[in-house]
């Protein structure tokens, strides 16, 4: 995990919004790579037509760098007909079952969220 | 600048932040990044000006690819100064990291005062052992000046063999501690991060 910044510029909301992308940037990496392997650029690319989550394009190779280094995904480089080699990420078996977990925890936490906030999203006025 | 002089002098900015890792790691991310650079030149017909930007300075780059290296290396270690400063770099992180880093020093502090103690006493054969007057122990270690009657020093010659031994398990110990804590503390950074956010 980075180390959080202070920013006194960005206002809180802001902040938080990105804290919340940045947390789950690992499990949508680990599950960009479900139905195979993708090289870098194309896991941005990804993300961006699946989730609409749009990163700055630094972030996912030092996350790549480390699920690799935790055992949850492995590479290869593979010769491109562009003419220079690419690094192919694909997961591991651990990888796939961490990723299992990962998004029955999620959808789990999500639903009672939703449930909760519904109220919350379906009022106009803010209730005194 | 030209295009190519732009994206060698980030690619060489990079490899220099990413000093402490391994020649193989380090070479191994600048060429993926520098594959990423061609690849979105071609697929994107954008500048490299507007590619690098995406891509943020090198030195935020290499940042986040060392931060959590420290850890990571130190909880494979049996080195002290690298558990150290993997217990360090925790301590920053949180009050869990500021326990472990002082039950380190405690400990190391502790091993090594108890083995060099041993070491000294040879040298200073009347003036270092474990004293005891009246049954009760009121010295330890190396004394100056050096206690006499009543007090009278118990463990003669085998304080070396009892300090060495003891000092090298305590050491030892502390170097186990750490380890199990900075893995710990990994294991436990991986999971907070999908339980926070969820």
């Amino acid at each position: 995990m980075a180390k959080p910044r202070i920013q006194p510029l960005e206002s809180e909301p802001d902040r938080w919004e990105a804290q919340l992308r940045k947390g789950a940037l690992e499990m949508a990496a680990l599950a960009s790579l479900w139905h195979g392997r993708l090289y870098g650029l194309e896991i941005l690319r990804f993300l961006e037509t699946h989730s609409r989550l749009v990163l700055a394009e630094g972030t996912i190779y030092p996350i790549l760098n480390r699920l690799k280094a935790e055992g949850l995904l492995t590479s290869e480089w593979v010769e491109a007909e562009a003419g220079h080699p690419r690094k192919y990420y694909s997961l591991t078996e651990s990888g796939r079952s961490r990723l299992r977990e990962m998004a029955s925890a999620w959808a789990g936490f999500a639903a009672g969220l939703s449930r909760l906030l519904e109220p919350v999203l379906e009022t106009e006025e803010i209730p005194q | 600048m030209i295009a190519e002089q732009q994206i060698d002098s980030y690619l060489a900015a990079l490899r220099a932040q990413l000093g402490p890792m391994t020649l193989k790691d380090r070479e191994e991310i600048v060429r993926e990044i520098s594959a990423h650079i061609r690849d979105s030149a071609e697929q994107t017909g954008a500048d490299v000006e507007v590619i690098l930007a995406r891509l943020g300075s090198a030195a935020d780059l290499a940042a986040q690819y060392r931060d959590g290296l420290l850890i990571r290396n130190a909880s494979r270690s049996i080195s002290p100064l690298k558990l150290m400063r993997g217990a360090l770099r925790l301590a920053t992180k949180g009050v869990f990291g500021v326990f472990v880093f002082f039950v380190g020093l405690f400990g190391y502090a502790m091993g090594g005062g108890m083995a060099l103690s041993g070491m000294i006493k040879p040298i200073f054969p009347a003036h270092t052992g474990m004293w005891v007057r009246d049954g009760r122990l009121v010295a330890f270690g190396t004394q100056f000046p050096h206690l006499g009657p009543p007090a009278h020093e118990v463990l003669g010659l085998w304080y070396v063999p009892i300090m060495l031994t003891a000092g090298s398990l305590t050491l030892l110990l502390t170097s186990f501690l750490i380890r199990t804590a900075l893995r710990t503390s990994q294991k436990w950074q991986s999971k907070l991060q999908v339980h926070v956010v969820a």
